[in-house]
């Protein structure tokens, strides 16, 4: 059990409201776009309309010519710096600017720098690119083919083919299918999406030609990661590199990759000696920057008559588009993928992925999750459902024969992981009470002998987060540990800084929230800063829920430093030996005389007032927080839909969401954490697509096309949670920002399946607009 | 972007004229809006340029047409035409057939099936804005091909259409749905 502190000192489990929102809500946050430098000039991309074409000629004579434009930077003219290309996260490299030949529309093939954004608009337009196009593969199927083209001339390998990984025991899973009694399987495409943040990606890079400093302003959830990036490839000492990350509208994964843009500020900058302003519009940021999934997906259960789930076995095929820029820790090119058993215990599983090239976009990053955990929770929670179907037993019934047992904790997967902790069942029981599910089931039965369609949608996910271990994890060799450093002030309030950085999650509150508990110095009295690579400890920033599973227990650690050190002080202050003291948020006192107290205020004036001799003064901490393993948030969600026969628009009555993230630090923000994600899998679920036409035209590439959820579309949000806290965090915490994502889309999914089921429907592919469900009713005849 | 957009129309005239006439590229193109013949290679290919303003986007095509099949036996013509944009930011083709037929009132039907396949910035349009689009350029194009029909002479100065009218006449065509 937690402690808990008074609402005044606002440690873990208050629902103190976020002090960054003061700023954001009076419209006073401090965005890469609100930076305004002495001098500063503006760049803009030219980019390709082809998905695939030679690149002949880059005609930059006009555009020169328009008053106003500084220079125009072309791929020949990084090639001659050795800059045209960039390595990505994933042992792949990426085109900076185009040369020999175009991969994907709207790639990037010229910056041009103007003083003014609409000098270097305009500029942009008059650079005459002469094309010839080449055949163009948007299907990776067909990219698999040994006769298609290359698209990658690069590359000494003369395929498409990315990698090939494979996890598991394949013979011994096999077998299991050969005796199986029961067998289902699903084909499901988890569609090409945009994380889409509010704030599109841009940075302003300020080269001082007199200091040698270069300073990035940047839209980055890792700009520690970043600034080594810069360092290593353009061969700046790391120490003349400063990144700051300053506000940011929104990352989930869009904001973790380097992108050619960056780097064309930079070398402008460093070029002409002033500051460069690069800004995305939104669909260059659609059409270009990390999109996430694009995951060709099968899934196949061997069962026991019973339902008793006997093996698994998974097949995907993944679309990287040009450059495989995913970002994920290295020795993982599927990301967390194989965490696909879900939270069911498979004797056996077999999962395999292969990475192909196509002319798409490149990516794929993890949006609001940890490394491909949500294609692998949707395609568990999918399949579990047509196995159900298959054996005419109740979804519900199926999960709860097949989970593991709260019990077998740590449980080793049959996938490799271990889990740290969970309690599956007491979630879902709670969800399905929530929702009244057996008085549903019933209401379900009757509308189908009228002829209406409703259906109830199950999802019992779990998660990955929190990566992680030093000894399997890292970026580009960087181990994935994270940071915190905390210093008291004299008059007892306090400075953190992390290695991790806010996108909109609240970290200013939270971790102010976790050295209140630790210290019980009041949250409000601590200062959280972020995204200063001068100022802050080295960490790898925030993505894959990892912030309060790393720089969280970091902080917490940091702050049990600094209590070690002022129990040596209010010792030395009460003159009494330091067993003789106890601690309560806020103070230590001698035992069994609570009136003799030195509160932590007191403590730390001492530290550098009166620090008792030979004692090295001031009170400050760091730790960098390797975690011992990932936690594993868990939850189910419910949802009942209705569907409109006359329209085939699917109808979200009610949507239920109990999530186990383990120990809470603060009550509110989770659960805005969870409506968010929640929205965001619905627009998933139902509205969004970022799809190619066979000539590699983006469709979805503006907000015409690639919709957005608004309140219109959103429903009633019903919370709630059970608590298995982790074992091996410092507080018990697990991470929560990204469930939400993971979770629903399979809810969704199940419940439209679920109301068309007695028809013989065993899945539809997201998103699943009215057009297909209309489609759907039309082919069973259940409208003419 | 693949579109494929079939029109019929009918034209007060008699076959042979219609004929003689939509069989020749030179006397077709300024019917077509923005589109001009700028140069005869043989007798069947021609170069020539169109531009086809949509929203904040001008796209000024320069390429090929060429007559593919002309069938003077059964009123059957096929034309290929294929372009890039001067500015590299897209091509476009199309493939049109056209086929005449008498009507009993003794006036020319014509039936034409045009394939529309656009790649680049135009293109990420979406389908419906390209389909509006075409459906407007057509009906310049059938008024323009009818009064040119009657008065051979006539040269009215063809411009691109207007981006606002385009987008107005787009945004209704949207609205009330199908045309």
């Amino acid at each position: 059990m937690i402690h808990k502190t008074s609402p005044e000192v606002g440690g873990m489990g208050h629902p103190l409201r976020r002090k960054e929102d003061s700023r954001f809500i009076q419209g006073k946050g401090n965005y890469v776009d609100d930076v305004h430098l002495p001098g500063m000039v503006y760049g803009q991309m030219v980019r390709s309309p082809y998905a695939h074409a030679r690149l002949k000629t880059v005609n930059t004579e006009k555009a020169k010519k328009l008053p106003g434009v500084l220079a125009i930077i072309t791929g020949e003219d990084l090639a001659k710096a050795n800059l045209a290309w960039m390595p990505t996260l994933s042992h792949d490299k990426q085109m900076v600017l185009a040369t020999g030949k175009v991969l994907f529309q709207s790639q990037e093939v010229a910056f041009v720098i103007a003083e003014d954004r609409y000098t270097a608009a305009d500029a942009a337009e008059l650079v005459e690119v002469e094309y010839e196009e080449l055949p163009v593969l948007v299907d990776p199927q067909k990219a698999m083919d040994p006769g298609a083209p290359v698209l990658r001339e690069d590359r000494e390998q003369k395929n498409n083919h990315i990698f090939h990984w494979e996890v598991g025991n394949r013979k011994a899973t096999d077998d299991v299918f050969q005796k199986a009694p029961v067998k289902a399987s699903v084909n499901a495409f988890f569609q090409r999406c945009h994380p889409a943040p509010l704030e599109t990606c841009g940075c302003v890079a300020d080269f001082n030609k007199a200091t040698g400093k270069l300073t990035v302003y940047m839209t980055s959830q890792a700009p520690h990661a970043h600034r080594t990036v810069f360092a290593l490839v353009g061969g700046i000492p790391e120490q003349n590199i400063r990144v700051i990350s300053p506000d940011i509208g929104g990352g989930f994964g869009n904001k973790v990759p380097v992108y050619p843009g960056y780097v064309c500020a930079i070398v402008a900058s460093l070029t002409l000696g002033v500051p460069v302003k690069w800004i995305e519009t939104r669909s260059e940021n659609l059409q270009s920057t990390g999109f996430a999934r694009d995951y060709h997906m099968t899934a196949e259960i061997a069962a026991d008559r019973d339902g008793k789930m006997q093996a698994l076995r998974v097949k995907t095929l993944a679309d990287h588009g040009a450059f495989n820029a995913a970002a994920q820790p290295t020795k993982f090119p599927a990301g967390l993928f194989s965490i696909c058993t879900g939270s069911y215990d498979y004797p056996q599983a077999f999962c395999e992925v292969d990475g192909v090239y196509t002319n798409k976009a490149p990516g794929g990053i993890a949006y609001r999750c940890s490394f491909r955990v949500t294609e692998a929770a949707y395609l568990i929670e999918r399949v579990v459902d047509v196995l159900a179907l298959e054996l005419k037993m109740d979804p519900a019934e199926l999960r709860r024969k097949n989970f593991i047992p709260p019990d077998r904790f740590p449980y080793e997967s049959s996938l490799g992981w271990t889990y740290d902790s969970g309690n599956y069942e007491a979630a879902m029981k709670l969800a399905l009470d929530k929702i009244g599910y057996a008085e549903l089931r019933k209401e379900q039965a009757e509308k189908r002998k009228k002829g209406e369609l409703m259906g109830i949608g199950i999802s019992s996910f779990t998660e990955i987060v929190g990566a992680g271990p030093a000894h399997t994890f890292d970026i580009l060799g960087i181990k994935m540990f994270d940071s915190c450093e905390i210093r008291i002030h004299p008059t007892g309030k306090a400075i953190t800084r992390m290695g991790t950085k806010s996108q909109g999650q609240g970290h200013e509150t939270t971790y102010a929230q976790i050295v209140a508990q630790e210290l019980g110095i009041p949250a409000n009295d601590v200062t959280v800063e972020e995204g200063d690579t001068d100022t802050a400890p080295y960490g790898l920033g925030t993505y894959a829920s990892r912030s309060t599973p790393t720089s969280g227990a970091a902080t917490a650690i940091a702050a049990r430093k600094i209590r070690d050190k002022a129990k040596k002080i209010a010792a030395y202050m009460l003159e009494c030996s330091e067993n003789d003291l106890e601690w309560e948020p806020g103070k230590f006192y001698v035992k069994g005389a609570p009136s003799k107290a030195k509160t932590i205020q007191e403590i730390a004036f001492a530290a550098y007032t009166n620090m008792p001799p030979g004692m090295e003064p001031g009170l400050e901490a760091v730790d960098y927080y390797d975690p011992p393993n990932l936690t594993f948030p868990f939850g189910t969600y419910a949802c009942v839909v209705d569907i409109d026969k006359g329209t085939g628009e699917v109808k979200v009555r009610r949507f239920v969401a109990v999530d186990d993230c383990g120990n809470i630090i603060n009550p509110m923000i989770v659960e805005g954490q969870i409506h968010g994600g929640l929205t965001e899998g619905l627009a998933i679920a139902f509205m969004q697509q970022i799809d190619y036409d066979e000539s590699g035209n983006v469709q979805g590439g503006s907000f015409q096309d690639y919709l957005l959820p608004t309140a219109v579309e959103t429903p009633h949000w019903e919370t709630d949670k059970t608590c298995t806290p982790s074992p091996h965090h410092p507080f018990g915490a697990k991470g929560v920002g990204e469930s939400p994502n993971v979770g629903s889309p399979a809810a969704f999914v199940n419940a439209v399946v679920d109301a068309l089921s007695h028809l013989g429907v065993k899945h539809i592919d997201m998103p699943i607009a009215p057009w297909k469900v209309w489609n759907i009713l039309k082919e069973k005849g259940v409208i003419s | 972007m693949g579109q494929k957009i079939e029109k019929t129309f009918s034209v007060a005239e008699p076959l042979d004229k219609v004929w003689t006439f939509l069989s020749d590229p030179r006397k077709v193109a300024p019917c077509v809006p923005g589109a001009s013949i700028t140069e005869q290679v043989d007798d069947k290919t021609y170069k020539g340029t169109i531009s086809v303003k949509v929203g904040p986007t001008v796209t000024d095509y320069r390429g090929e047409v060429q007559i593919e099949r002309l069938d003077s036996q059964n009123h059957e013509i096929e034309i290929l035409g294929k372009g890039q944009d001067v500015r590299g930011r897209g091509s476009a083709s199309m493939k049109m057939t056209g086929k005449l037929r008498t009507l009993p009132n003794g006036d020319t039907e014509v039936t034409s099936v045009s394939e529309i396949s656009v790649v680049g910035i135009l293109a990420q349009m979406g389908g419906r804005v390209i389909s509006e689009v075409s459906n407007i350029m057509f009906g310049e194009f059938m008024k323009s091909f009818q009064a040119r029909l009657q008065q051979p002479d006539a040269s009215a100065e063809l411009k691109p259409i207007k981006a606002t009218s385009v987008a107005w006449e787009a945004t209704k065509g949207l609205f009330r749905g199908k045309s």
